[in-house]
């Protein structure tokens, strides 16, 4: 199923509308929200595509929505969720998240036209 | 060695210390009765003769055996009554002597004891008789298993013995050992995943008789976990000796613990910076594409400065960050089936792009017919983009760099050729060491001095060499071999279900991202 629909969890505000302007621009349906718990209230109210889920966030940190996604039930199976993060994990919580995540990224390294290039590759 | 306390040596004769209070009970019983018969003899015997009495013998012989026998109720409760504390201080003795006795040992906090103070007598007896169990062996000499234990119980340096079981048979004050779920104790160090104790005592077990390991630099708590101790530790084998193996431990946190404390502020201060180059990049990327049609070539060009230069500042930030990690043990590398000119594809874009805005002509000729290494893609895409730089950096206007690479015996080399400014014999030796630069670059070319260190640092824990050649004025040539992934495919495979497993040789440290798998 093509990716059309994306949901970004993203604080930074600068980050935030980087992603969303290039992912418009791409003619993807985007909806941005700032806070964890915010989140994962839109990640389970609408079938997205696809979420891009920053780690350090307010109220709630990304591994925890993770969890609360892909914890004990798939809630979103049709959902794929990349993981963005400009902190390293332990190896531990990292591999915990990069199992349940279909990809794992820095955001250092990742400019708006290689998440495009990501997100075709996830199609 | 488990130190017992020595029993008491059994009492040579048939006498037992436990039987004297009924012996000493009926001699006093029957002296104090002698005496008794005998007083009542004297007495009958005066009153009879100053006739103060007109009694018949038999008459005399009643009242005789009623004073007996109130003399005698008498002596046995006042014996009781005044012997028992006595009565007490024998059994106390007889416990503290370790002989066996059916009698219950006596109570020092009775209420008459605590009273009248006697309590302090009887509780000194059994606290004397503790600290002689542990101190004192027959003919009272110190033994030299209780001299051993407290030494080692005093010394700063930590000593495990385990027995042929891996389980902990001794162990001292100062070794860090916990007590695990199901009571047993456990070691409590943070082994390199590739190097632990288990590996090595496993490998001894099956092919050594006796066998020596070291390791440094081991920690028992993860970073930022309080009192997190460090140790450098020596390990021999015995095979068959009842205390088989014996691990010493050498506390070095204050030697290791600023220098880790550093290496956390580095690593934090690093991800920090990430954030801005997030937003940097981000944004030249953004503007670069919608800019493009209406800048001019000069503009377009310094376009292209900023876009390399935040580049190579994340790729700064990256080696940083990697040689952080690599110091504290943490980089892991993720091995698989790559191939050269996959990973070279990955950095190609930023490399070019590197070339063109400083002038040089980067030529890439890396056979599409090499066979494939086990590498960690984003690795060695680190140190072929760190070498690329560098070739970048001390090459001269208008000069190129080029990247080859071929295959020898086992192993892929790849090599990156400058025809530079060269770097000068005496820097040579230093030149993979952290924080190195030429002596003449320093002023000029800006740079960490980290890159060459994290790339060796990489390269070898794949299993692979770097090599630096170079002549002063006409160029260097840096050349790092991969091994070859069939050479390596089954101890991949062997290693771990998911091929994240290690080359042998390899010190195998830990890469904490792979940059995206889908």
């Amino acid at each position: 199923m093509a990716i059309k629909t994306i949901l970004v969890v993203e604080d930074d505000r600068f980050i935030g509308e980087m992603y969303v302007r290039s992912l418009k621009k791409a003619d993807y349906d985007v909806d941005w929200v700032v806070g964890g718990n915010d989140g994962l209230v839109a990640a389970r109210n609408k079938p997205y595509d696809l979420i891009l889920l920053d780690v350090m966030l307010p109220e709630r940190r990304g591994n925890e929505i993770m969890e609360a996604l892909r914890g004990k039930e798939d809630l979103i199976p049709n959902t794929k969720i990349i993981i963005l993060t400009n902190f390293e994990q332990d190896e531990e919580s990292r591999m915990a998240m990069e199992h349940r995540a279909d990809a794992y990224l820095i955001k250092a390294e990742i400019t708006p036209k290689k998440l495009l290039d990501v997100i075709a590759s996830l199609n | 060695m488990e130190v017992t306390p020595q029993p008491a040596a059994p009492p040579t004769t048939q006498t037992h210390m436990r039987d004297y209070w009924p012996r000493y009970r009926k001699k006093m019983y029957i002296i104090i009765t002698a005496v008794q018969c005998l007083c009542m003899l004297v007495v009958f015997s005066a009153l009879e003769l100053f006739g103060v009495t007109q009694l018949t013998w038999y008459g005399v012989f009643l009242w005789a055996f009623a004073v007996a026998l109130l003399l005698n109720t008498i002596t046995i409760t006042l014996i009781h009554v005044f012997g028992k504390p006595f009565r007490d201080l024998v059994q106390a003795v007889v416990l503290a002597a370790g002989e066996p006795s059916t009698e219950a040992p006596a109570n020092p906090n009775t209420p008459a004891y605590e009273k009248d103070g006697f309590r302090d007598i009887l509780q000194t007896v059994y606290e004397l008789a503790a600290r002689g169990e542990a101190t004192t062996t027959e003919g009272g000499q110190l033994s030299s298993d209780v001299v051993l234990s407290t030494g080692m119980d005093n010394t700063s340096t930590g000593v495990i013995i385990l027995d042929a079981n891996h389980s902990i048979v001794y162990s001292n004050h100062a070794a860090p050992v916990r007590t695990d779920t199901r009571g047993g104790l456990v070691i409590d160090l943070l082994f390199a995943e590739d190097d632990t104790l288990e590996q090595w005592l496993e490998k001894a077990e099956k092919s050594k008789l006796t066998a020596e390991h070291q390791w440094t630099r081991i920690a028992d708590k993860l970073p930022g976990e309080k009192g997190r101790r460090f140790f450098d530790i020596a390990a021999s084998y015995h095979k068959g000796s009842n205390a088989e193996t014996i691990i010493t431990l050498y506390d070095r946190t204050g030697d290791y613990m600023p220098e880790e404390d550093e290496l956390d502020f580095i690593s934090f201060a690093a991800h920090e910076l990430r954030g801005p180059i997030t937003v940097i990049r981000g944004y030249l990327d953004v503007l670069h594409e919608e800019l493009h049609p209406v800048l001019e070539r000069d503009q377009a060009e310094l376009m292209e400065r900023l876009i390399v230069t935040s580049n190579r500042l994340s790729s700064y930030v990256n080696n940083i960050l990697n040689a952080a990690k690599y110091d504290r043990k943490h980089l892991r590398l993720h091995l698989s089936e790559e191939r050269i000119t996959d990973i070279y594809k990955t950095i190609s874009d930023d490399m070019q792009l590197r070339a063109s805005a400083q002038n040089r002509l980067l030529v890439i000729d890396i056979p599409d017919t090499l066979p494939t290494v086990a590498a960690d893609n984003n690795a060695v895409g680190e140190v072929l983009g760190n070498l690329i730089d560098n070739a970048i950096k001390y090459s001269n206007e208008g000069g190129l760099v080029h990247v080859t690479a071929h295959a020898t015996p086992g192993f892929v080399e790849v090599a990156v050729i400058d025809r530079g400014i060269g770097i000068p014999v005496s820097v040579m030796p230093n030149l993979f060491h952290k924080f190195y630069r030429s002596h003449r670059s320093r002023e000029t070319i800006a740079g960490t001095g980290i890159g060459l260190y994290i790339s060796k640092a990489i390269v070898s824990s794949h299993g692979g060499t770097i090599t630096a050649r170079s002549v002063e004025n006409e160029g260097s040539t840096f050349s790092f071999t991969l091994p070859i992934y069939d050479s390596v495919a089954d101890k991949l495979k062997s290693g771990s279900s998911n091929n994240q497993s290690l080359i042998e040789h390899g010190s195998g440290w830990i890469r904490n991202h792979s940059l995206y798998r889908g």
